[in-house]
């Protein structure tokens, strides 16, 4: 460290051999930190994601040696599948439209309840219980209260005169009514922002106030920029989520195609028409019920395919504010 | 950028009643909405998981019909429950899961975090990115071959292949300390070094106990996460009743052709209490934790 | 820069793994021992467990369990280990996972093929052929959706029958004495039945034709009008065959009557979840529906005073010789590959499907129809009146089964989601829709080596 530029120009041995073993040696403390995290990734994803490239290129029934069936499972997934497509558009309505809300959702009930100046706890505790919910029981009670005829929310509807629509039973409507079942259940990412406005330092808005800066200005130059680290965790937390919607669009369809089941009748998947039928649904039922486990692995690759697009675009998102953290 | 002179020179304005009346008129109409709203939200939020408790002590004819209202109260239906079903054993086993597999997400991701955030080592970037990736992987994925795997050691019908990857990698847990880590000043832990800790000692030391509170949101998102996972499960423990933890045990109450809501909807209120409790008082540190703007002193 | 031990250390462990993979799939191709052989039975002394996976529970789960256990009398020292609220998704995984039960039932016929063609349940026709069991006394429709290509892979352990319920005060009311026979008759007859509120919607509903709806399934109903699955050369034939055009032709017909789809969707979010209270037949806000044997139970416990007959399904005009029968399926049994005591197995399976007494007694527990014609005459059967009518249909000689295929329910969701496109109006020709949902099956066969 306090090498001058004459003995850094010409190392002598032994300086060359302390910093070896001090590399040595951070290299060690490295893999001993590190040594679970990488056995772990490859056992747990390195080995899977091979094993199931190779799979996609077999014929599987998981009962039977797997046979090589060369590019036809690609080949199905492209031309004569139809519902392959329909379960991809599914999902990425979820990813693009669900991911847009829950953020904007969140943001906003977390402001509602940043200005509470009494009951804060309460309200707070209120709007993280549905999380705690299990997700099939949670779904079937939403379900219920969105049902078109008796359901509290268009009985309600129909006393102020509005026509509430059909909801889950409505291939139109089931993926919004979906999303709000999935903004009813965001109070984890409601109150990781709440925490995060709570924090922003109140003299920058003072100081913005006094510039004369409205409501809006305020928050565009103060409040976002101070959580914008927040709101991109929320990003990354919400295409998860949209991304693996899976328990809830199964029992939203059997509930709304009236017979209720908590597992899921897989002849009732994705009512109506096909509308809630997402890409890990799909591949759960070509794979685990209709034995076509091949297939499954190529819907599997692509699907990995697209989360890596998705994974990149977010990491560059993640090191250049991170790098603007670092530099600021 | 404002200025100490700035403000010195705007001289406190002095209000005209009128004014004032309409400023404080303002903040109570403010106040007023505020609350409504936050009320509002409230019950609306409450609504579905109201539904849940209302079918839970309904008589089993009335659940899921147009009746809103238990016409009968069933209280004892929380008894019958556990008559049921093994929920005590059910309890065990999602305690044991979600207990393990928290301790051994913090066991293995702390050390990963630590070298993530504060050391800087060739490949760091990459296994970084690598852990978004996973994070980001829908399980169904990698489901198959690793099912398979479990199936040749023998070792599915049991919790062990849910509880033994956390003791690795669990990418969510590595992320999120990762960026709690990274709002910890590097001079703590520069100060702890210079003093003779080598790196495990300055993490264990110095860094842990300045990041409890991301420490404890961490251990709180794994210990949600597994309390209600039905997936994974399903899929390894669903061969063998006696392994079932909580999230199985809902579909326990299906008969050949229907299901009993009223006993459903009473097993969902009874795994959801632990958790609330849990929540209620983990409250205040659970939400001074998860700030990302850093942990102040 | 040459890569660090830790990297080549990396890629190393990925080869190592990659390779381990194609070397154990390679080589998990040990035969398990094929059906050719049996196992023999066990000695009347003999002391073992049987495991017996159902998605039994609470008490039906204690009536099939009461039926299992009578085959203690023939050994009493054989413990039977009955584990309920096991489905199809968990059996298949024990199946896979190495430790299956000795014996497996479900509720379900549809995955039989999908069992028999990947070997996943055990061939009984060697067992059968050595105990001389003259299966005759099961009907044919029976029968067949337990077998597949000739292997004959569960034993049905009772069944379901469908028919037609209707409300007798309804038909009072409207002048109509006897149950419909044809459709012509049917859509009559729902025409009278059926009452509009003022403002057009539906208030009673003669007959709701929504599929899927409670009972109506294409599958289900596909029998009354003669339209199979498969052709003779095993490949999807829904475009070809008349039964299926006259099926959705009659469905539209109806739909239409009762004021399109968004009407109906109305009407039908507002009927109540199946087997609740709320049931719309219960309720009377459908004249007529279409169910199996066991709604019997559930009006019974939920809607004594419901004034109620049952009647064989109405058939397509052109079929009025085929009148009386109707569509079956039922729980099967079987013995899953890898089981451990086979040979117990099948006396087991022997007990429950074709032991009269053991049959009633669970008949009269679950409701459900028994499946051999001797214990269709039993005395001991203790069912409502409405019951006989299955019985009967059972017994006519004119059951229709689905045919079993490789592909699980595949077909059935084809064709489930093609109905619904239809009755939204969004299939302007029936007949090239039907060609595609042909292809759709036609192409999940292919991926089973079977269709062509």
């Amino acid at each position: 460290m306090t090498s001058t530029l004459a003995e850094k120009a010409s190392p002598s041995a032994p300086a060359t051999a302390r910093a070896g073993a001090r590399r040595a040696k951070r290299r060690r403390t490295v893999l001993f930190f590190m040594a679970p995290a990488f056995l772990g990734f490859l056992i747990f994803f390195g080995y899977p994601l091979i094993a199931t490239v190779y799979y996609s290129f077999t014929r599987y029934d998981l009962i039977n040696p797997p046979q090589f069936i060369g590019f036809d499972n690609y080949v199905r997934m492209f031309t004569t599948e139809p519902l392959v497509g329909t379960a991809a558009y599914n999902t990425l309505w979820l990813v693009v439209i669900l991911t847009v809300c829950r953020v904007t959702f969140s943001l906003g009930i977390a402001s509602v309840i940043s200005r509470l100046k009494s009951g804060v706890g309460l309200v707070r505790t209120l709007c993280y219980l549905p999380t705690l919910a299990p997700p099939a029981a949670a779904t079937l009670a939403f379900v219920f209260v969105f049902n078109p005829e008796f359901g509290p929310v268009n009985r309600f509807l129909r006393l102020v005169g509005i026509d509430g629509g059909l909801w889950f039973n409505s291939p139109e409507m089931s993926k919004p009514a979906l999303t709000l079942l999935a903004l009813w259940g965001s109070g984890e990412l409601m109150i990781i922002i709440l925490a995060a406005l709570l924090d922003v330092p109140t003299e920058q808005y003072e100081a913005a106030e006094l510039d004369g800066a409205g409501l809006i200005r305020r928050f565009w130059h103060v409040t976002l920029p101070s959580i914008s680290p927040v709101l991109l965790f929320g990003v990354v937390n919400s295409i998860i989520y949209a991304l693996q919607f899976f328990t809830q669009a199964i029992v939203a369809a059997s509930a709304s195609a009236g017979t209720a089941d908590v597992a899921g009748n897989s002849k009732l998947i994705g009512a109506p028409q096909n509308s809630t039928l997402t890409y890990p649904i799909w591949l759960y039922v070509q794979g685990f019920r209709y034995f076509n486990m091949g297939y499954a692995a190529a819907m599997a690759v692509l699907l990995f395919i697209v989360s890596s697009g998705f994974t990149w675009i977010l990491v560059r998102q993640l090191r250049k504010s991170q790098h603007q953290e670092e530099g600021a | 950028m404002i200025t100490l002179s700035d403000t010195a020179r705007k001289p406190p304005v002095s209000v005209p009643p009128r004014v004032q009346f309409k400023r404080n008129w303002d903040k109570r109409l403010s106040y007023i909405a505020t609350h409504a709203v936050g009320i509002a939200l409230g019950v609306i939020f409450m609504l579905p998981l109201l539904f849940v408790f209302l079918t839970a002590v309904m008589a089993s004819d009335q659940a899921m019909t147009a009746s809103l209202w238990p016409t009968e109260w069933h209280f004892e239906n929380f008894v019958k429950v556990f008559q049921k079903a093994p929920l005590l054993e059910y309890f065990g086993n999602s305690l044991l899961y979600s207990a393990l597999a928290t301790a051994g997400a913090l066991l293995s991701a702390i050390p990963a975090a630590y070298a993530l955030a504060k050391l800087r080592w060739r490949g760091q970037n990459l296994f970084f990115m690598l852990t978004v990736a996973a994070m980001l992987l829908p399980p169904q994925v990698t489901v198959v071959p690793l099912y398979d795997l479990w199936v040749r050691m023998g070792l599915t019908g049991t919790l062990v292949p849910l509880i033994v990857p956390y003791f690795f990698f669990d990418a969510f847990s590595i992320f999120l300390l990762r960026q709690f880590f990274l709002t910890i000043p590097k001079d703590y832990l520069e100060a702890a070094k210079i003093d003779g800790c080598n790196e495990f000692q300055a993490m264990y030391r110095v860094l842990i106990p300045m990041a409890k509170p991301g420490i404890a949101a961490t251990a709180m998102f794994c210990f949600l996460f597994t309390w209600n996972d039905y997936f994974g499960p399903l899929l390894y423990t669903g061969e063998n009743q006696d392994h079932w933890p909580l999230s199985l045990a809902i579909a326990s109450f299906r008969g050949m052709h229907h299901v009993e809501w009223n006993m459903t909807m009473a097993a969902t209120a009874l795994i959801m209490a632990p958790v609330i409790v849990l929540f209620i008082f983990a409250q205040k540190s659970f939400v001074k934790g998860i700030t990302f703007t850093g942990v102040k002193g | 820069m040459p890569p660090t031990t830790r990297t080549r250390r990396g890629a190393l462990l990925v080869a190592a793994a990659a390779a381990s993979v194609l070397l154990t799939s390679a080589c998990s191709g040990a035969a398990a021992p094929s059906g050719g052989d049996t196992a023999a039975a066990p000695g009347k002394d003999d002391k073992l467990t049987l495991t017996v996976y159902s998605k039994f529970t609470d008490r039906e789960y204690g009536v099939v369990t009461a039926g299992l256990n009578k085959l203690k009398a023939k050994f009493p020292n054989i413990e039977i280990k009955h584990e309920g609220n096991q489905d199809d998704d968990k059996l298949t995984q024990s199946i896979r996972g190495g430790n299956p039960p000795d014996v497996a039932i479900s509720f379900y016929t549809d995955n039989l093929g999908a069992w028999c063609s990947t070997g996943s349940f055990q061939d009984l026709k060697p067992y059968i052929e050595r105990d001389k069991i003259d299966l005759t006394q099961i009907p044919d429709a029976v029968r067949n959706y337990t077998e597949y290509q000739g292997k004959r892979c569960a034993m049905p352990m009772l069944a379901d029958v469908y028919g037609l319920y209707y409300n007798k005060d309804m038909f009072a009311a409207k002048g109509i004495t006897s149950p419909p026979k044809t459709t012509t008759e049917w859509f009559e007859d729902a025409k009278k039945l059926t009452e509009f509120n003022p403002d057009g919607s539906i208030k009673v509903a003669g007959f709701l034709p929504s599929m899927p709806f409670y009972a109506n399934q294409a599958q289900y109903w596909a029998p009354n009008f003669g339209a199979p699955f498969l052709g003779p050369d095993g490949k999807s034939d829904l475009a070809s065959n008349p039964g299926w055009k006259a099926m959705f032709e009659f469905q539209k017909k109806m739909i239409d009557f009762l004021g399109g789809h968004d009407k109906v969707e109305q009407f039908k979010a507002g009927l109540g979840d199946e087997y609740s209270a709320d049931n719309g037949f219960h309720k009377g806000k459908l004249a007529m529906i279409y169910d199996g044997e066991f709604r019997t139970a559930f009006l019974k416990d939920q809607a004594p005073t419901l004034n109620y007959a049952t009647a064989p399904a109405p058939v397509l005009d052109t079929m009025a010789d085929h009148y009386g029968g109707g569509f079956t399926t039922g729980t099967i049994i079987a013995i899953p590959k890898g089981a451990k005591n086979p040979g117990a197995a099948w006396e087991l399976i022997k007990q429950v499907t074709l032991d009269t007494d053991t049959l009633v007694d669970m008949a009269n527990g679950l409701k459900n129809v028994p499946s051999t014609k001797a214990s269709l005459t039993s005395p001991k059967l203790d069912l409502q009146p409405q019951f006989k009518t299955f019985l009967d249909i059972y017994d006519s000689g004119k059951l229709v089964a689905n045919q079993t295929t490789p592909i699980g329910d595949a077909h059935l969701k084809a064709v489930n989601d093609f109905a619904e496109k239809w009755q939204a109006g969004s299939v302007p020709d029936l007949t090239a829709g039907l060609a595609k949902v042909d292809a759709q099956i036609d192409d999940e066969l292919k991926q089973k080596g079977a269709g062509g």
